[in-house]
């Protein structure tokens, strides 16, 4: 479902999604998956933040509230940068939908949202708990129900990395030396720049160095060339610190704005990503005459950002001011980076240039007085840049130190008096300001004695810590979070305890079905697929006598489920596990999705039976099954195809005894073979008289007599009828001469059982008027059960039998039948 | 995007019964140990990630049953496994005799496959019964790596699965060098296509 579709339905009216995007939060040592829908209402904007309940996510209720954050008309979620135009937005619906958010009551800092603090929110932040030993901060309840998954790794370990910076870096000081200087269009003083740039004692570390009107001239502002650079660049570089040796980083220019960065050489090897900007905010809001021109770096593991403006001019334009501030501010990013590094994307950020703010509320005389009498600290307050900053309309957040010399704007041409002709106030229009965590400043000033422009050189000097981190302890501290995260991924691993690895049955007997119950405990954190899967060799996943059910299944944390193992030797499986080819012993592997395998043992001892011996075996036995040695009943099925002497090709004596029952009882009985089933109580008694020789007579109803018989043909291993005449007697099933001719081909004791069976049925046939027997019908059973489709015989082998097919060599098989017993066969049995 | 890893290895630690090979998994991966001795029925396995050379390789380490009637099954979970760890236990000369059966099971079940030999429970010198020497000199023999540990008392344990890692990992790299090198031999001999391959194959 198209997500967008379904996050509506979630709003109320008057409410739009415009746009649903996937996102992640990370909390800890997870990420959850979350959806962020921009939703607008009445022109007023907010991002509300919901979590999926289900994945994939297909309807409305998949979802729930858990945050909505308001965001101002123009986008900014940064308060420092925001500056809004017209009506304050109040946002009440955003906050109706508070109460449904669970993940604003975990965090109090939204209690008192107003849209002054619509800070930059960080989605990462707001993670309770901290540190290795705060597992329970791990979502765990939330992952076990599925809805957090580990995932994204990297992210989380980038996001434990930064939690945990302090443990491995150390702050070493830099200096910055930053200066800027509105210059007029002039070139160089001839003096150089030394009383400027190198008039502390000591080098600084780095030097961010500024121009403004660089060059008035048409062809720099329509051209954005100078052959003014040049020449200050030469300028600045000679006049750098003499105790130091420098390196320039970068330089950008923009018009008449210039910004130069150096470093000292020692440093150059950890000044890293490196980026310069430029935004024009002059002629049509875009031109280069006004704006700002920004370089960014790393050093070592602290990103700086240095940006130098020349702000909108004349005292009336303040607002102005305040907008190409803003416009720097929200259009100024670094492009090569992703996603792009804008201003405040930096650690430390120094924002200095000609900033145009005036002094204003005082006449201009009066100014000019108070400052040549050394009283211009009392200016401070009519300072339009400190006005601003106080209203929270530009420059927020910034600090900047105490004006602590004179206005450096505006001086007569080459003197130290103020220029008179506008009759203006003085102002300081040049600034440095700053923003962010380890920095220091020690000097602010002015630079008088350089006459050239009508606007003083104005310096800086900040002591800044710089985190430069320690490889070593990185190195510790990340492999501890590698190995909390891969500790956190085996404990989400599927884990199941079962109550039982080995499963031991009961004497097995035929035709005894027996049950085991296996329960399954999902005592891991996630929720568990479980199988039973088959072995390499294996067709199956476990041996034709069991039944498993289920044999796979979900389990959430903490269920449980019975797993019924089901054992029954039937006809199809009696014959392996007589002759030995198979024992009642098995290995299950249990498997779980993603997870171990486990290993169930299934054992028990099989009771050997008459049932599903080989007519050679039972042939050869005088004496009951349970009086043989299992070494010789193993030593006789083994030996099947050896000869069988003429006097041992008789009758089995259980067939017989079963026959004899049914001859003396049975003949009469109302639909022999075709009215019941037989009772299995009765089945097993009979099996139990066949097996040990007692009680003589077979106990048990003719019909369950009769089903025995059924069941012990069934059960033979090779049928009546031999495999290797199975297709012959298909073929000539038209013809009762060719079946006879068949027939009389057989070996001995099959031959001799065949017709000792057909006979019976005659014989049963002749009381039709009491039992109703037909011989179709008769004919059509014992086909079957007597010419058992031969199993892994080249038919088996081939592609599916059509059921047409099946049914036309069911017919063969009856008909074939069929004749011996509507036909005299005495001929047939000659020699 | 960043991945989670350069290299994902299999490893695949066998050894008799009772020798200490779940022992060695939950030290190395929980840096766990447990007194009580739980045979292991299956086979499970952990993950841990490493650092190699500055890459990142996760490892799956699965741990197999070692009783006798289990081996037939535990045979099938060699398949695509990078790095087999044969354990013994240097109190027991039996298990360090099985070591030559354990060899042969991988060579059975694998063709070509990083192996290391670990004398595990190395901590009781006391107890110790099959000698350093000793199975260096089998060890040797064989073209293996010995180590021997103890996850009991956490010795040994990191080194020797940096070990088998740094194995597999030069393992790797030699291969994918060679399937560089067949490469060009087809590029440069075109025709001789046929008579390259096969020499890839077989070195």
């Amino acid at each position: 479902m198209d997500p967008t579709a379904l996050i509506q339905g979630k709003l109320r009216p008057g409410e739009k999604a415009i746009v649903v995007a996937d996102a992640g939060i990370v909390q800890d040592w997870v990420k959850s998956p979350r959806l962020i829908a921009l939703v607008e209402k009445q022109s007023e904007h907010a991002l509300i933040i919901f979590s999926p309940q289900n994945i994939p996510v297909t309807c409305s209720n998949d979802v729930s509230f858990s945050n909505a954050i308001p965001i101002d008309h123009e986008f900014h979620c940064d308060p420092a940068f925001s500056k809004r135009k017209g009506p304050i937005p109040d946002f009440c619906w955003v906050q109706d939908y508070w109460p449904l958010c669970p993940e604003m009551d975990s965090s109090s800092a939204y209690d008192a949202v107003s849209v002054n603090d619509i800070a930059a929110i960080d989605l990462c932040d707001d993670a309770k708990g901290d540190g290795l030993d705060s597992d329970g901060a791990v979502r765990r309840r939330a992952i076990a129900m599925g809805e957090a998954p580990i995932a994204a790794r990297e992210s989380v370990v980038r996001y434990q990395m930064a939690q945990r910076e302090g443990a491995f870096t150390d702050i070493h000081n830099f200096r910055i030396f930053v200066g800027t200087w509105n210059v007029n269009g002039n070139s160089p003083p001839a003096s150089g720049l030394l009383e400027w740039l190198a008039c502390d004692s000591e080098p600084p570390d780095l030097y961010a160095i500024a121009f403004q009107e660089l060059d008035l001239s048409k062809e720099a502002f329509l051209f954005n060339d100078t052959p003014k650079e040049d020449e200050w660049t030469r300028a600045v570089i000679t006049s750098l610190h003499p105790k130091a040796r420098y390196r320039k980083k970068k330089q950008v220019r923009l018009v008449g704005m210039l910004l130069f960065v150096f470093v000292q050489e020692r440093h150059d090897a950890y000044v890293t990503s490196l980026g310069g900007e430029v935004v024009g905010t002059g002629i049509m809001g875009k031109m280069g005459n006004k704006g700002g021109v920004s370089i960014r770096m790393e050093i070592h593991s602290t990103s700086l950002c240095f940006v130098n403006s020349h702000l909108a001019a004349h005292v009336e334009e303040c607002e102005r001011r305040n907008q190409d501030f803003h416009d720097i501010c929200s259009r100024l990013s670094f492009s090569n980076f992703m996603p792009p590094k804008t201003i405040k994307h930096h650690d430390q950020i120094f924002w200095f240039g000609d900033l145009n703010y005036r002094i204003v509320g005082i006449e201009s005389n009066a100014a000019k007085a108070k400052i040549d009498a050394g009283n211009w600290s009392e200016l401070w307050s009519k300072d339009q840049l400190k006005q601003q900053q106080k209203d929270g309309k530009s420059f927020m957040g910034f600090n900047e130190a105490p004006l602590d010399f004179k206005p450096t704007y505006q001086y007569a041409n080459n003197s130290d008096e103020w220029d008179n002709e506008k009759g203006r106030a003085p102002a300081w229009t040049d600034r440095i300001l700053w923003k962010g965590d380890h920095i220091e400043n020690t000097k602010y000033r002015s630079h008088p004695t350089l006459r050239s422009s009508d606007h003083r050189p104005v310096s800086a000097l900040f002591n800044v810590g710089v985190k430069v981190i320690d490889p070593v302890r990185y190195r510790k501290i990340y492999e501890e979070v590698m190995k909390q995260l891969d500790k956190l991924e085996n404990e989400f691993l599927p884990q199941v305890t079962v109550d039982k690895l080995e499963i031991i049955y009961d004497v097995v007997k035929f035709l005894e079905p027996q049950s085991k119950t296996l329960t399954i405990a999902n005592t891991g954190q996630v929720p568990v697929q479980f199988e039973f899967i088959k072995k390499l060799n294996d067709s199956y996943f476990c041996k034709p006598w069991l039944s498993i059910n289920p044999y796979a299944d979900f389990l959430k944390p903490g269920e449980k489920r019975d797993i019924e193992l089901r054992l029954k030797v039937d006809p199809t499986t009696v014959a392996r596990l007589n002759s030995g080819q198979e024992q009642v012993y098995d290995i299950l592997v249990l498997h779980l999705e993603g997870g171990k395998d486990l290993f169930i043992t299934v054992q028990g001892d099989y009771q050997r039976t008459c049932f599903g011996l080989s007519l050679h075996t039972l042939v050869q036995l005088k004496v009951p099954v349970s009086e043989v040695p299992t070494g010789k009943l193993l030593e006789l099925e083994a030996d099947r195809e050896s000869e069988i002497s003429a006097c041992n090709a008789g009758v089995p004596k259980e067939i017989w005894l079963m026959v004899d029952r049914l001859y003396n009882e049975g003949l009469d009985e109302d639909e022999l073979f075709f009215a019941k089933q037989g009772l299995d109580v009765e089945i097993r008694a009979i099996r139990d008289a066949l097996d040990t020789g007692t009680p003589a007579v077979l106990p048990g109803n003719v019909t369950s007599v009769a089903g025995a018989l059924l069941l012990f043909l069934e059960s033979l291993p090779e049928p009546v009828v031999p495999y290797r005449f199975h297709q012959q007697c298909l073929d000539s099933s038209s013809n009762y001469i060719a079946c006879m001719r068949v027939a009389a081909a057989f070996p001995d004791h099959h031959r001799n059982l065949f017709f000792y069976i057909c006979a019976f049925l005659k014989e049963a046939l002749l009381h039709t008027s009491k039992n109703g027997l037909d011989p179709r019908a008769l004919a059509t059973l014992f086909g079957a059960i007597m010419l058992k489709e031969p199993v892994g015989s080249p038919g088996q082998g081939l592609p599916a039998r059509t059921e047409q097919a099946m049914k036309a060599r069911e017919r063969q098989k009856a008909n074939f039948v069929y004749h011996f017993l509507v036909n005299d066969f005495v001929d047939a049995t000659g020699p | 995007m960043a991945r989670d890893y350069d290299h994902l290895f299999k490893l695949l630690i066998i050894g008799d019964s009772g020798v200490g090979k779940s022992s060695l998994l939950l030290r190395f991966a929980d840096n766990t140990f447990h007194g009580n001795y739980i045979s292991t029925i299956g086979v499970d396995f952990k993950i841990r990630t490493v650092e190699v050379d500055g890459e990142k390789i996760k490892l799956q380490i699965w741990d197999t049953a070692g009783q006798e009637r289990f081996r037939t099954i535990t045979s099938t979970y060699y398949r695509g496994t990078h790095g087999v760890i044969v354990v013994y236990d240097v109190t027991s000369g039996e298990t360090f005799a099985n070591v030559k059966r354990w060899l042969h099971e991988i060579d059975t079940n694998c063709e070509f496959v990083n192996r290391i030999l670990v004398g595990n429970k190395n901590d009781d010198p006391t107890r110790k019964v099959v000698l350093k020497e000793d199975a260096r000199r089998f060890a040797d023999q064989m073209g293996i790596q010995l180590f021997e540990t103890s996850a009991k008392d956490n010795i040994n344990v990191e080194e020797m699965f940096n070990a088998i890692t740094r194995q597999v990992l030069r393992m790797k790299k030699e291969e994918s060098e060679k399937t560089v090198q067949s490469n060009e031999t087809v590029n440069l001999r075109r025709g001789g296509k046929h008579s390259a391959l096969k020499k890839g194959k077989c070195c």
